[in-house]
């Protein structure tokens, strides 16, 4: 019996010493990426930094060298990709929460099963904040109403910083969208503290009524996109971690563009509410509350109008379609050509 | 002008399809590194298996005292393996756990990089010393006047703090840190008590325990400044020993081999716990007044979780025979393997083939 458990742990002893020897190689191929990307990176620098000088030239000619604009475009395209492949530096924002670690993906495939588990997140907690906001409109329980509006903030701070990650690794996430975010984080922030009063009582049947609402537009918004997403991918073109308005890619649009109404709604919603917030600070008893919400909303609104406004005009959706058709095309053609000279 | 702009750019161009070739190779290194990853992680879970097996056997052969020998023999050797193995472990990527995944998504978190993983501690820490003196100033601002929205900042900004406090631990965790339990279970229910603090209403009551409140923040916050400070200073020394492996955490930012120089601070902490005591019994009497809301006696009973914890795992950690242990523990896991334990091994193997 002895002389097994020997034998075993002689066995044992032989394989860690493969081990050993896997994980040495498995290091020294470590320093060898980083090698590579040392050197991606110094060229990917070089790249930026000539085009610039060029650009600056050409545009003092005028409008001569179209030709080559467009090959510049098509070369930014192709310098964005390769730059997807190396990692990031996170920003001020993840550094003052997470540190300094790296949270940039590498791998393409990664990247996107990153952003599906991104939307699917939004999709769970709107989903969650329904039954709450539902909840909320049929029975008036304080300790309900905050653990609501505690949900809301933890889902938008959550969504701020996986945004921000979204960033690192390569997503035009729009700058309003994230913004946004920001500001719902301070509002809910604002309601979660707003003291038990006439004026709550007042505002909170309208407000719960508009979450109700919003949580069903953003649950159907999530899983369209989830939906075009999944056919995309399926097409090929899934190489574009794009989110304009309210998680829109741009061209999603034409398949999407029946969601418009219900989100002008919401936006409209919005605006009603700052303005009721802001006839309400006039009331007596009301707090300072008031009239930091009724402002936090009416800058939502506006925000969210105007981005809506920018995106829909056709003129522009057809120019940005072409853009991003230059941007997130495999580069197959290109490429094939510079193998077959090859 | 003109010949220069086309000239430059065939340059580039040509430039261009080197770093295409190096991103190619890149990718390919890439791909050979992540497999070469999957490879040792096969190793380490059946070198883990076959561990757990031999371990079993070992049970019922220490039952035969003619073996006794051998069986410590054995058992000496699978301590070291399974140190061997954590080091090994800490080269390669780990999995988030439940709560990163929730909050950050599967991103990989995992450091690689020895250097980069002491960095991201010691980053950690200063973190925890910024906050300190920034939750200082904040408390004494508070005591001096009493201001609503002073008020509402500061416990703002300790749940926040609390909340980053328990993200940045769990990425530590997932870098190799033995962070105790208990010291992130604390911060867990920090949070959630600052958060009850801050949706407390503005009660009387309230005016009765903010006072003792802010008092008990500025003395935190006092502790945890020398704490840290003294901390940094035998970080340095062991640097500089070359003892800086180590990524653990036991109490309050302790490593268990640092008691000896810090040993002094121990009555501070001591009587910061007693003071939660003080604050969940203050509480509990202020939760009889006809102003208490239903956050009154929820506080105070975190607050005594809070005095049990800190008290049961700070005295846990001081005995001298668990400090041994754990030293020991400690010395095979912070060796360099490729020194002492090859030719112990060696040694070990020539006498036995000796036998």
């Amino acid at each position: 019996m002895a002389d097994t458990v020997l034998e075993e742990w002689r066995e044992l002893s032989e394989d860690f010493k493969k081990l050993e020897a896997v994980n040495k190689i498995y290091q020294e191929k470590i320093d060898e990426v980083n090698k590579y990307q040392k050197e991606c990176e110094k060229q990917l620098q070089h790249q930026k930094y000539r085009i610039a000088i060029i650009t600056k030239n050409i545009q003092k000619s005028g409008t001569k060298y179209e030709e080559l604009k467009e090959e510049i475009l098509k070369r930014e395209a192709q310098l964005h990709e390769i730059k997807q492949t190396l990692p990031q530096d996170s920003g001020r924002y993840l550094k003052v929460i997470l540190g300094n670690v790296n949270v940039s993906i590498l791998n393409k495939e990664e990247k996107l099963k990153y952003k599906g588990d991104y939307e699917k997140f939004k999709l769970i907690i709107s989903v969650v904040a329904f039954v709450l906001a539902i909840v909320n409109l049929m029975f008036i329980s304080r300790r309900v109403e905050r653990l609501y509006l505690f949900i809301l903030v933890w889902y938008y701070f959550t969504l701020t910083i996986r945004e921000t990650i979204l960033r690192v690794n390569g997503s035009r996430i729009k700058g309003w969208w994230r913004t946004h975010h920001f500001v719902s984080t301070a509002a809910a922030a604002v309601l979660l503290i707003w003291p038990e009063s006439e004026t709550w009582n007042q505002f909170r049947v309208v407000f719960m009524a508009f979450n109700a609402y919003l949580s069903f537009v953003q649950f159907l918004q999530f899983r369209y996109q989830r939906g075009v997403l999944y056919r995309l991918k399926a097409l090929g073109e899934r190489d574009n971690m794009d989110i304009t308005v309210e998680g829109f890619h741009r061209w999603m649009w034409q398949g999407l563009s029946f969601l418009f109404p219900f989100l002008f709604i919401v936006y409209f919603v919005q605006f009603y509410l700052a303005c009721t917030l802001y006839s309400l600070s006039t009331m007596t008893g009301a707090t300072w509350h008031v009239p930091t919400l009724s402002l936090l909303f009416f800058i939502l609104s506006a925000g969210n109008i105007t981005t809506m406004i920018m995106i829909v005009p056709d003129k522009f959706k057809r120019n940005v379609k072409l853009k991003y058709r230059l941007l997130s095309q495999r580069l197959w053609n290109s490429t094939d050509n510079s193998t077959k000279q090859n | 002008m003109e010949d220069s702009v086309f000239e430059d750019w065939d340059e580039l161009s040509s430039d261009f399809k080197e770093l295409e070739v190096a991103n190619k190779t890149y990718l390919e290194k890439l791909d050979e590194l992540d497999s070469y990853q999957k490879q040792c992680l096969k190793h380490i879970e059946h070198q883990n298996y076959r561990l757990n097996i031999i371990e079993n056997s070992l049970k019922d052969l220490s039952k035969q005292p003619e073996c006794k020998e051998k069986v410590d023999v054995l058992h000496d050797g699978i301590m070291k393996r399974r140190a061997h193995l954590h080091e090994i472990e800490q080269t390669l990527p780990k999995q988030n756990g439940i709560y990163l995944k929730i909050i950050l998504g599967n991103v990989n978190v995992s450091i690689i990089n020895r250097e980069a993983k002491f960095r991201y501690k010691n980053e950690y820490e200063k973190f925890k010393l910024v906050l300190s003196i920034i939750g200082f100033v904040m408390s004494v601002l508070n005591l001096s006047v009493v201001f609503r929205p002073l008020e509402l900042s500061f416990i703002f900004l300790l749940v926040w703090y609390y909340c980053t406090l328990t993200i940045r631990e769990s990425i530590l965790k997932v870098n190799g840190s033995r962070i105790k339990g208990w010291w992130r279970l604390h911060h867990f229910l920090s949070t959630v008590a600052a958060g009850i603090l801050l949706i407390w209403p503005d009660t009387p009551t309230w005016a009765q325990f903010r006072n003792q409140l802010m008092w008990f923040s500025a003395y935190i916050s006092v502790v945890q400044y020398l704490q840290f400070r003294y901390q940094s200073g035998v970080l340095y020394r062991l640097k500089a020993l070359g003892e800086r492996h180590n990524m653990d955490i036991t109490i309050e930012g302790f490593h268990s081999w640092m008691w000896r120089g810090l040993s002094f601070l121990l009555p501070f902490l001591f009587f910061g716990y007693v003071i939660q005591l003080y604050n969940a019994y203050a509480l509990y009497l202020l939760s009889y007044s006809p102003t208490s809301t239903w956050h009154v006696p929820v506080l105070s009973f975190m607050f005594f979780i809070l005095f049990i914890g800190n008290t049961a795992t700070t005295i846990m950690v001081i005995p001298d025979k668990v400090k041994e242990k754990v030293k020991l523990q400690y010395r095979f896991m912070s060796q360099r393997l490729s020194g002492n334990l090859v030719v112990k091994e060696n040694e070990h193997n020539c006498s036995k083939k000796q036998e």
